[in-house]
């Protein structure tokens, strides 16, 4: 929460609405049983955290056809508002659930923030965010988009061919009324059972396919094959009925059930728009939450996942350094779809380009690099696939890993897991998976000895993991004495860089918005000093007087350390 | 950092370099960590920094040596990786600069030792070896890129990469100047009609730019627009000199295409607008003034000649140049005011008014040709034209007046062989003509004339055409403008109703005197000249007598006088040798004729006071009846071509004519005479006076008090449709309706009028 929250700061800057104007001056109504729409038209801002936790679908319409969105906008609570928004409430133009709330929202200020949210990119979770842009990374896929957009540009780069920076080579191509669409063979085949026994059977060597039939639209297959990757559907009202044949072929079910049933509510459906607008304009939007668990992206991928982990060959650790690997076996794997192996330790795991590549950098780049190097070229005999080593990393954390970057999510990590873990996601350059081991690692820190919560500072400063960190200094600094007892941390004072003495770099503000940005690679002793100053020190003058103290304090406890090493 | 692992074979070096620093991880050992882990620092070999980095510039050098195929990206990505962590990233990244600069000087030395042609090529394939590894280098540095250097903020290392190639290599004394002349020289070749290699251009170009918008300025840009701007004022200068104007321009518009061609062939998007620019400044620009009043090739003989293609050209490039349409805009304006000019005021050309109408329409035609085919129907350039037709139309204050007379000429042959839609045709164009009038009321008055001469002749040739021309009149000029005309068909129509009836109910007992037709002109309606009723023969008297009380008894009230200067007759004639003809003749001249019923010979004295047609008149239709040869059906003593007032006139009996009928025409002259064009000009003046004082009265009611510029500039204003007003004249309106007590002069100042209501 804490990251949310700061992010959510920095935000205020840019949408011209001064922090006090979240202060809500009215009563708020508790509604502590109430469902989702009561506490967003009470503003009951604690029933509604702890709904949208408990993993309600934010965009879920009540019997009068409205959505929570619209009762808080009508209200007026700017916090319900925007607590909303930032879960994912979609507010955007000329749909029919958005209009309504910019129709209804009580004043001028509710309206800006809607405004903000809407211009922002779509709240995705970082699966989806990454792999929305590997779709939108393929150039066919984006000069598509601009035209949707209504700016038709196409560029040079279309003409040079040369792939733009974030994209991932797509493997293959749909051409619709001659109109292309690239695409991923793993992720439809992930989403789509129609499609995955296609791409088994009929499709299995095809580059690119064409279609021409009358009822197959580009728009709305467009939008289906975005929501496979993002699973954020986006489409103009009119080709909705179009989406829901294809998802009926695509035996895409959850996902036609409720297209349907939104076909039958927009025929009636009475758009409150600020200004006239023609059906065309009229657009649907679906978050992935709308859906049941099972359908959504991250479900998909964690099937695909677990059969490629079925799969993928546990080595015995023998001597013989050929690896054992059954020719039979390879037609059986076909159906993970699997391109590309990982060694890992003694394990070969069965993974997917598209998916590392759009989620660490560092396998995008290495996928791309493996004819420039080494890589690929000793690829192991009777195996056609390529296959990548990588050391140092035990199979265990890769697994955890790979699970992160399928389904965005982390089951039961162990503390004694979480430092090879923070070492891969930093070398992984998966910098989310950071903060979702230290979500784990958390509880687990509430009862570790004051020795452990030392390394763990030591630790959390190496790999830049900031909640670690910041809970260890604030740990140690409100009890700093019973550390000062401890030998680790005199230990550990020595290893540190020593505080700097130049008061000048001393933030005289404590906890100033964005301050934590530089702790990222601050001094750990200078932070200590001013967390401790937080807590104990008194006001101006006398804080100059503390500060003093604490680095006396922190030369003796040096001093007692070197003693008892030498004496050692 | 786990440091449980150091008792694991820690720096082995006779294993694989890569695992310096950790051995494989052993799970079990995990739970190691605890409080030993503080025992040892968890400071590492302090000379691990400098081990890892001799791994990874070997790295470097192998990259730049081609031989990258034998490393590991995983493990040199893993050793960078480290180093970053441990905080050896500074190390890191020094070292990288060093190696990298190393390299570099290194290619430059190749690059320098060069000769000729070499130098570019060896530039480029040198540059695209840094391009790839660098790029390999940026991805094993990625961990770095990521963290380190935004942190540090340090250049990333593809920048770097970037600007250390452009110290080392573009930006050497050597290297850099001899760069710059070689591009140089081969674009000039290329100019000259050589061929250079364009891929490699396009090569060496492109890295420039990728080095940055500034070294591309600098290092090429700024110097290649000098030279180009150098190279086009000699050529240029050339050309005009030994050139006509329309193949210069043919010239300028070929390199002007062939500098965009440069551009998208090889130089960078950027430079298209700059190179453009220099190529329409030395080009065109500079030599703008000469190229449009070129002798015998210029703009004026290009209009002179038709030359669409020409036009078309020196229009697409002087709009490209500042004031480049003023330039040919106003070369035109002042040629075709010129010509203009010299053709309202050619004393031949005046001679003929359908001749000269003619001329101006062909004029007319001509420009719109130019206009649309070559200036793309530019709005500046159609105005320019308008008001320059405006501008010499009114010169001649004729102009009306002929204008009229051509379309007369139009009615009255009618479409002979020519179709209504041509008609249609040039009616529209008279319209815009017309529209350039500024006395659009002395083209109204002209008009009524002449259209009712066609209705009372019943010479028109279509109603519908008459209609239509009205119609656009009315359409341009408004209701008031056409009320009159309009007027006139009803009377025409009514007429023949009213004749009808008269013939209905008293057809019987007029037994078989001649026939009559009148038609009933109102008052107002028609240009009536006030005349003297000439005396009727008396076997028509009592016919006009019937006529007169049946029109008074249908309509009361009314008063009918007869307009016999504008009336027709047929006469059934019988000549010496037996011959019989049907003469057709004028009210006057049948008057005349009608005496010779009962006598043989008549001087002119007696025809006079027997009639009672002015003198000049009379004169005339003797004129015609007795002088024109093959229409002489009187003879006159002496045979003078002049009317005296002596002469004695009798009746042909040797006339002879092919035709049963025979058509006696008035010698009339079609324009108007001088006194007669004083007389018309006086009738306007003295119908502007109601205007001018109608138009005064309406501005005075809506502003109760204005002073008298104002009054003067509204009124003109108000009038403008219909014909410029004098000021000195509105002037004199308002002292008059000041006398008619409409307006006084305000007590304090003089200049201010009240209206009195």
């Amino acid at each position: 929460m804490t990251d949310n929250l700061r992010i959510t700061m920095t935000d205020l800057d840019d949408i011209d609405l001064s922090p006090a104007d979240f202060l809500h001056p009215l009563f708020k109504k508790k509604v502590p049983h109430g469902d989702v729409f009561e506490a967003s038209r009470a503003g009951d801002i604690t029933r509604l955290t702890y709904l949208l936790e408990s993993g309600i679908n934010v965009n879920a319409r009540d019997q009068w056809d409205s959505v929570a969105l619209y009762y808080a906008c009508l209200a007026g609570h700017l916090d319900a508002v925007k607590l909303l928004l930032e879960n994912g409430a979609i507010c955007s133009e000329h749909t029919f659930d958005g209009d309504r709330c910019h129709y209804a929202a009580l004043n001028l200020k509710v309206r800006k923030l809607l405004k903000a949210f809407e211009a922002r990119p779509p709240p995705l979770g970082p699966l989806a965010g990454d792999l929305r842009e590997m779709f939108l990374g393929c150039l066919v896929n984006r000069s598509c988009l601009e035209l949707v957009d209504g700016e038709s540009q196409f560029t040079g780069d279309v003409s040079t061919g040369a792939p733009s920076p974030g994209s991932f080579p797509p493997d293959v191509t749909f051409y619709i009324h001659g109109r292309p669409i690239e695409a991923h063979r793993v992720i439809l085949s992930a989403r789509s059972p129609y499609l995955k026994k296609k791409f088994q059977t009929d499709w299995k060597t095809r580059k690119e396919i064409k279609f021409s039939k009358e009822k197959l639209s580009y728009p709305a297959f467009y939008s289906l094959i975005h929501f496979f990757y993002s699973d954020r559907l986006e489409i103009a009202v009119d080709d909705m009925e179009d989406l829901a044949r294809i998802c009926k072929v695509c035996k895409c079910e959850s996902l036609q059930r409720i297209i349907e049933k939104e076909v039958t509510h927009q025929k009636y459906a009475d758009y409150k728009s600020l200004q006239d607008l023609d059906n065309s304009q009229r657009r649907y939007i679906l978050q992935g939450s709308s859906l049941p668990e099972e359908d959504r992206l991250p479900a998909a991928l964690s099937r695909l996942l677990n059969v490629s982990l079925d799969n993928s060959i546990k080595e015995e650790k023998c001597d013989d350094t050929v690896p054992r690997i059954e020719g039979l076996k390879l037609s059986e794997f076909e159906d993970d779809l699997a391109d590309v192996c990982i060694k890992v330790d003694d394990k070969i795991f069965r993974c997917h380009q598209v998916i590392l590549a759009s989620r660490s950098e560092y396998f995008k780049t290495r996928l791309s690099r493996m004819e420039d190097f080494r890589e690929g070229k000793d690829g192991l005999p009777d195996y056609n696939l390529p296959v990548l080593e990588e050391r140092d990393l035990s199979m265990e954390a890769f697994e955890k890993m790979i699970e992160y970057m399928y389904t965005d999510s982390l089951k039961d990590i162990d503390p004694d897991q979480a430092e090879e873990m923070f070492d891969a996601a930093s070398r992984y350059l998966l910098f989310p998976l950071k903060r979702a081991v230290a979500d784990a690692l958390l509880p687990h820190l509430e009862n570790v000895p004051p020795s452990e919560l030392c390394h763990w500072l030591i630790l959390s400063d190496l790999y830049g993991v900031l909640k670690i960190r910041e809970y260890c200094l604030d740990i140690i600094a409100s009890n700093f004495e019973t550390f000062a007892d401890t030998r680790e941390f005199r230990t550990m004072l020595l290893t540190l860089p020593p505080p700097s003495g130049d008061s000048s770099l001393r933030t005289t503000i404590p906890n100033a918005p964005g301050a934590e940005m530089k702790m990222t690679e601050g001094n750990i002793l200078d932070d200590l000093r001013e967390k401790w100053l937080e807590v104990e020190a008194g006001e101006l003058d006398k804080r100059d007087e503390d500060v003093l103290l604490f680095d006396k304090r922190l030369e003796m406890l040096m001093l007692v350390a070197e003693k008892e090493q030498s004496a050692e | 950092m786990s440091s449980s692992n150091n008792n694991n074979n820690k720096y082995c070096e006779e294993e694989e370099e890569e695992d310096i620093f950790y051995g494989r991880r052993n799970n079990k050992k995990k739970r190691m960590f605890e409080i030993e882990a503080f025992k040892h620092k968890v400071v590492v070999d302090p000379k691990y920094g400098d081990k890892t980095w001799m791994i990874l510039e070997h790295a470097i050098n192998q990259i730049y040596n081609h031989n990258a195929s034998h490393l590991s990206f995983e493990q040199l990505y893993r050793n960078a990786y480290n180093m970053v962590l441990h905080k050896f990233g500074e190390t890191l990244y020094t070292g990288l600069i060093s190696t990298m600069t190393s390299h570099l000087t290194a290619m430059s030395q190749c690059i320098e030792n060069t000769h000729g042609e070499m130098f570019l090529e060896e530039l480029n394939s040198k540059w695209t070896d840094h391009n790839k590894a660098l790029h390999m280098i940026r991805d094993i540095l990625m961990y770095m890129d990521r963290t380190y250097i935004p942190s540090n903020r340090k250049t990333p290392v593809h920048e770097l990469g970037l600007s250390l190639w452009t110290e080392n290599v573009i930006h050497l004394s050597g290297i850099q100047t001899r760069l710059r002349t070689t591009l140089l020289q081969l674009i000039h070749k290329e100019r000259t009609g050589q061929v250079v290699n364009r891929g490699l251009m396009k090569n060496i170009i492109k890295m420039l730019s990728d080095l940055g918008p500034l070294v591309y300025q600098v290092d090429f840009e700024i110097p290649f627009l000098e030279a180009s701007g150098e190279f086009y004022k000699v050529e240029s200068q050339n050309f005009i000199e030994c050139c006509e104007c329309g193949e210069y321009l043919q010239k300028a518009d070929r390199r002007l295409q062939e500098e965009i061609d440069r551009v998208s062939h090889y130089l960078d998007t950027k430079s298209e607008s700059k190179i453009v620019h220099v190529v329409e400044k030395e080009m065109i620009e500079n030599h703008m003034t000469r190229l449009v009043h070129m002798e015998n090739s210029g703009l004026v003989k290009m209009l002179v000649d038709d030359k669409y293609e020409d036009l078309r050209r020196i229009y697409n490039l002087f709009h490209r140049v500042p004031n480049g349409h003023v330039t040919i805009r106003d070369v035109m304006t002042s040629y075709l005011r010129e010509t203009g000019k010299q053709l309202v005021t050619d004393p031949e050309k005046l001679k003929d008014p359908v001749e000269f109408v003619q001329c101006l329409l062909d004029k007319k035609d001509k420009y719109d040709e130019i206009i649309s085919l070559s200036f793309s129907n530019d709005k500046t350039f159609q105005n320019a034209l308008n008001s320059s037709f405006e501008y010499f139309i009114n010169l001649n204050p004729r102009s009306p007046e002929y204008i009229s007379l051509f379309v007369d000429d139009k009615l009255r042959k009618g479409s002979k062989g020519v179709s209504e839609d041509d008609v249609e045709v040039v009616f529209d164009k008279v319209m815009m003509l017309f529209r350039y009038l500024h006395e659009k009321d002395v083209f109204e008055k002209y008009y009524k004339q002449h259209l009712a001469k066609r209705l009372l002749a019943g010479k028109d040739v279509s109603d519908d055409a008459e209609r239509s021309l009205v119609l656009k009149l009315k359409t341009e000029c408004g209701y008031q403008f056409t009320s009159k005309l309009e007027g006139m068909f009803t009377d025409i129509k009514t007429s023949q109703d009213t004749m009808e009836g008269f013939y209905s109910t008293h057809g019987t007992d007029l037994g078989d005197g001649p026939t009559l037709a009148v038609q009933v002109l109102t008052t107002g309606s028609w240009p009536t000249q006030s005349c003297v009723a000439c005396n009727l023969p008396t076997e028509l008297l009592s016919l006009c007598d019937k006529f007169r009380s049946y029109y008074l008894g249908i309509h009361s009230g009314r008063k009918l006088s007869w307009q016999t200067n504008m009336g027709t007759a047929d006469l059934k004639a019988n000549f010496g040798k037996g011959q019989k003809h049907e003469l057709t003749v004028s009210t006057y001249q049948m008057c005349v004729l009608m005496l010779f019923n009962n006598a043989d010979q008549i001087t002119y004295k007696e025809i006079e006071q027997a009639t009672e047609i002015p003198s000049l008149d009379l004169k005339r239709c003797l004129q015609s009846m007795a002088c024109v040869k093959g229409k002489n059906v009187l003879k006159k003593e002496p045979m003078s071509k002049d009317i005296e007032e002596e002469d004695v006139f009798l009746v042909n009996d040797k006339f002879t004519s092919k035709f049963y009928k025979v058509k006696i025409g008035t010698v009339v002259a079609q324009k108007e005479s001088e006194p007669e064009k004083v007389e018309t000009r006086q009738r306007v003046d003295e119908d502007r006076k109601p205007q001018i004082e109608a138009a005064i009265v309406r501005i005075m009611k809506a502003r109760k008090v204005l002073d008298h510029n104002n009054i003067i500039s509204e009124v003109a204003k108000q009038l403008q449709p219909r014909f410029l007003a004098n000021p000195s004249e509105i002037k004199k309106r308002i002292e008059s309706l000041i006398e008619r007590e409409f307006l006084e002069r305000d007590a304090s100042d003089r200049k201010l009028y009240k209206y009195l209501a």
